[in-house]
């Protein structure tokens, strides 16, 4: 495509209809673009900054290291060549979807993370679910008449909750549920059966069973997002109840309900979704003290042993991943506004 | 005029209503007493702050209860007292019996339902129809609104039609269920004249037709002229003057409708004062005779500003590398002069691209093609002294002014670009500037927020002075205004045009004030210039095709 900056006539014709053609996927295109580039620059910040942070060769070797032992360690994992070139070769395996072996294990770093990652987007998942299933019906209580009394001491006591840190609620959690009420199991991770429902002869149904170890991780969490997404939905629902809309739908005989949860909260959600897509981006990268407290073995904690230990390449197969998670997930919070939003859908920019 | 019947559907009785708060509680309505016949459309007229909307939203008991007292009159609607009626008993009532058209129709519908399910709900909710029939009526309502395809108008989200086109399905919502009676706040006031002719008549013929009664809330007399039967003034909560239409404007009797109709420009000599309501009120009328006097502009033929062929592009769609590909025109080729110390007039309705141009005067946008010659040459070549000459005075002084800024540091901003005055130098200029635009120079310390819209006005014209400029853009400096503060804002700008021999090019959509203030005038329609010439010429005698539509749509105080 011409770079040239005048615009005469034809030239818009002729662009114009270079752009029809591939005109519906630009948007993809686009965040595609993006997307190479933020994980481009992810990999060179941290493969830079991670060599600042020490050498992993002393981390291998044990801090008695012979001299000797540690030169061939280096040349072993390719340490003593100069940086630029380790960076050079680094990126070249990369792009063939190398990610290197941990250094230890052995194990390829890319397989362990993805070993590890479903246990971190399960307990995110159910997290997420869960706060909003609270969150949206409360905020819109509290939000449709703020000022009652009992909103008002609601309102409260979710601000004090809001102020309590998580790990807090973790351990109260396993103090109550685990140790004195003995109803839950408060360490591991277990992932759920499935068991075959017959219903005739040879018909069966997969039903998939949760297990009990999901329970206090997740709502754990959830208590944790809770707070601050039923403020926001509280705050964004009574100012749409001050919108002119509002007094309009009024004017024309809806009733409270109606007024509420037709056209007052489908405003409300649009920075309830904002919040949403934030949150779960956030958790993205794995809640590290929730899967701490609870030895849960997802990529948060992942984070935290083979940042300690100096593990490069998993630390990087790390990073990689949560990019390209947060990146998806914030495309699709970007997705959900034009859901929410019409004004929004009609354009596509 | 059709017969009508003595059957009254409101009648409100000595009603006073105060708005309870704990800084004190303030007086809204003071013993008003209003009676509505069958399909008679009635009008209350008031400035801002008057009470008009309180009447009406308290005719549908719309006010939260918590927040008003009411101790003395009482409210009938239809025969029915609904004071005393609860929730329930109103929803019912509301949307069928009673409805009402809101001022903003960008945010009076709302934004992410679609125009259909916004009527079918009303419909849906008062009559026992199904969704079909439902659809039917509505896409009947649509079509007698007079909209050309009510099937897409129907389908669409607020966001995609025109203001007109959002204020008639406001109108089809409002007639949907057959109401006796219409409540109408300000229906028109957000909308280009040609618009609001039609939708003055769209809103009569569809009244008259259906015998509905309607309480029309506005601040515009012209209007009222047009549409209503009878008229209600008020003033401060109570109605000062009621009457026939006719016989009010005609020969007002209590001396605030006088001033009313004395202060706007319509029918008085171009750049003559205009009366404002403390000086009708007050009875200064020796004083105002002196006032009275033409004010002579300077008859030097010397040119200030040229725009010669000027464009502004936007662009419209983006490539896959985020430049643009196609371009919307806001300004088309336009080309006019303007000469020193006169008054140039840009009319046009909204979205035609006068505000694209007035900004690329004063710099805050480029132009795409063509140039702006200030004192005869490129305004790119000349010196930021020089091209300081040019100042702005934006639309809405509740926002373009800093709220957290103090009088004093917004009027003098523009003197601290270049140099480091102290702050007791710059408090001093503050009170000169407060006094040339008619402020009390002790207010030099308080907010925007503590000053009424017309004193907000007069700190933005403050502002621009400060730098002693030549030539003032003011982008429609009165449209948030009330008449009589419109009259006192035209009043001090004609002032100080005479004392400081300023230029300004002047932006409006309303041509009452244009024919008032202006002597040359440009008509803009459609990012084009369409016609210009002398004020009075342009503006009495229109060649155009859409100057005549715009001189015809605007309402008179003419009942005829």
């Amino acid at each position: 495509m011409s770079s040239s900056s005048e615009v005469n006539s034809n030239k818009i014709d002729k662009r114009l209809n270079n752009a029809s053609l591939i005109g519906p996927f630009i948007p993809f295109i686009q965040q595609f673009t993006r997307l190479l580039v933020l994980l481009f620059m992810v990999t060179t910040l941290l493969f830079f900054m991670l060599r600042l942070a020490g050498d992993p060769a002393l981390v291998l070797a044990g801090n008695d290291a012979s001299p000797e032992q540690l030169a061939a360690i280096r040349a072993q994992y390719g340490l003593d060549k100069p940086l630029v070139i380790q960076y050079f070769n680094y990126m070249m395996n990369l792009v063939q979807g190398d990610f290197g072996k941990s250094l230890a294990s052995g194990e390829p770093a890319m397989g362990k993370v993805l070993t590890m990652l479903p246990a971190t987007l399960l307990i995110a998942g159910l997290a997420m679910l869960i706060s909003i299933i609270i969150a949206i019906p409360l905020g819109a209580w509290l939000g449709f008449k703020p000022e009652r009394p009992d909103r008002r001491a609601v309102s409260g006591i979710i601000f004090i909750f809001q102020g309590v840190p998580g790990f807090v609620t973790a351990l109260i959690f396993i103090q109550v549920f685990a140790v004195n009420l003995r109803l839950l199991p408060s360490l591991g991770m277990e992932w759920g059966t499935i068991e075959y429902i017959n219903f005739f002869a040879d018909f069966s149904i997969p039903i998939p069973i949760p297990s009990k170890t999901w329970i206090l991780p997740s709502c754990s969490l959830a208590w944790f997002l809770m707070p601050s997404l039923t403020r926001v939905v509280a705050a964004n629902t009574s100012e749409a109840m001050r919108e002119d809309y509002i007094r309009t739908a009024r004017a024309g005989g809806a009733s409270g309900k109606s007024v509420l949860w037709r056209h007052a909260l489908p405003n409300a959600l649009l920075g309830a979704a904002a919040l949403i897509g934030t949150q779960f981006a956030f958790l993205m990268g794995g809640a590290v003290i929730t899967e701490t407290i609870f030895a849960w073995p997802g990529i948060g904690w992942l984070l935290i042993e083979s940042t300690q230990t100096l593990d490069f390449p998993v630390v990087q197969a790390l990073a990689f991943c949560i990019a390209i998670l947060v990146f998806i997930v914030n495309a699709i919070t970007e997705l959900s506004f034009q859901f929410l939003d019409p004004r929004l859908r009609s354009k596509g920019n | 005029m059709i017969n009508i019947t003595s059957e009254s559907v409101v009648e409100v009785d000595n009603l006073s209503l105060e708005f309870l708060s704990s800084a004190g509680n303030l007086m809204a309505l003071k013993g008003v007493s209003l009676n509505i016949k069958k399909g008679e459309i009635v009008g209350i007229v008031g400035e801002s702050g008057s009470g008009k909307s309180v009447t009406a939203m308290n005719l549908l008991q719309l006010l939260p209860k918590t927040k008003i007292n009411i101790p003395t009159g009482s409210i009938s609607v239809l025969k029915r007292n609904v004071a005393e009626m609860t929730e329930e008993q109103l929803q019912v009532l509301r949307g069928a019996e009673i409805a009402m058209i809101f001022q903003e129709p960008m945010t009076a519908l709302n934004p992410v339902l679609r125009v259909k399910d916004q009527i079918n709900d009303i419909l849906l909710r008062h009559k026992k129809i199904s969704q079909n029939e439902a659809e039917e009526v509505s896409i009947g309502l649509l079509r007698d609104m007079k909209i050309s395809d009510p099937q897409r108008v129907y389908e669409s989200f607020p966001h995609e039609l025109s203001g007109g086109m959002r204020q008639r399905v406001m109108i089809a919502m409002a007639f949907s269920c057959s109401p006796k009676l219409i409540v109408a706040d300000e229906p028109t006031t957000a909308l280009d004249v040609t618009v609001q002719a039609q939708i003055l008549s769209l809103l009569k013929e569809r009244a008259k037709k259906t015998e509905t009664s309607v309480l029309l809330i506005t601040h515009d007399l012209a209007v009222v002229a047009q549409l209503c039967d009878r008229v209600y003034v008020m003033y401060k909560g109570e109605f000062v003057e009621e009457g026939e239409t006719r016989q009010v404007i005609g020969s007002a009797s209590h001396p605030y409708t006088k001033a009313l109709l004395n202060s706007l420009p319509e029918g008085k000599k171009p750049k003559s004062r205009l009366a404002t309501i403390e000086d009708s009120l007050s009875n200064n009328s020796e004083e105002l005779k002196i006032n009275n006097k033409i004010i002579s502009s300077t008859n030097k033929h010397k040119t200030i500003l040229e725009i010669i062929n000027g464009s502004i592009e936007y662009p419209k769609d983006y490539n896959v590398f985020g430049s643009p590909i196609s371009f919307h025109k806001a300004v088309d080729q336009v080309t006019l002069t303007l000469e020193e110390g006169k008054t140039f007039a840009l009319v046009g309705e909204s979205g035609c691209g006068k505000t694209s141009l007035a900004n690329s005067i004063v710099g805050l946008n480029q132009l795409s093609s063509g140039e702006i010659r200030y004192k005869g040459r490129n305004i790119k070549e000349q010196t930021p002294e020089v091209r300081r000459e040019i100042q702005i005075v934006f639309q809405d002084p509740q926002s373009s002014l800093d709220p957290r800024w103090p009088v004093w540091k917004i009027m003098t901003e523009p003197l601290t670009v270049k140099q480091n005055p102290t702050s007791k130098e710059l408090r001093i200029k503050a009170s000169e500037l407060c006094e040339m635009v008619g402020l009390e120079s002790q207010f030099i310390d308080r907010l925007p927020h503590e000053f009424s819209g017309g004193q907000r006005q007069r700190i933005a014209i403050g502002r621009a002075l400060s730098v002693r400029p030549k030539l003032l853009v003011l982008d429609e400096p009165t449209s948030a205004l009330d008449v009589s503060v419109q009259a006192q804002i035209l009043n001090l700008l004609l002032d100080l045009q005479d004392e400081f021999n300023l230029s300004y090019f002047f932006i409006s959509h309303d041509v009452a004030v244009v024919k008032h203030i202006s002597d040359m005038v440009a008509v803009m329609y459609q990012s084009k210039v369409v016609e210009m010439g002398e004020a009075i010429e342009v503006l009495t005698a229109p060649k155009h095709e859409y100057t005549k539509t715009l001189m015809s749509s605007v309402p008179t105080l003419d009942t005829e």
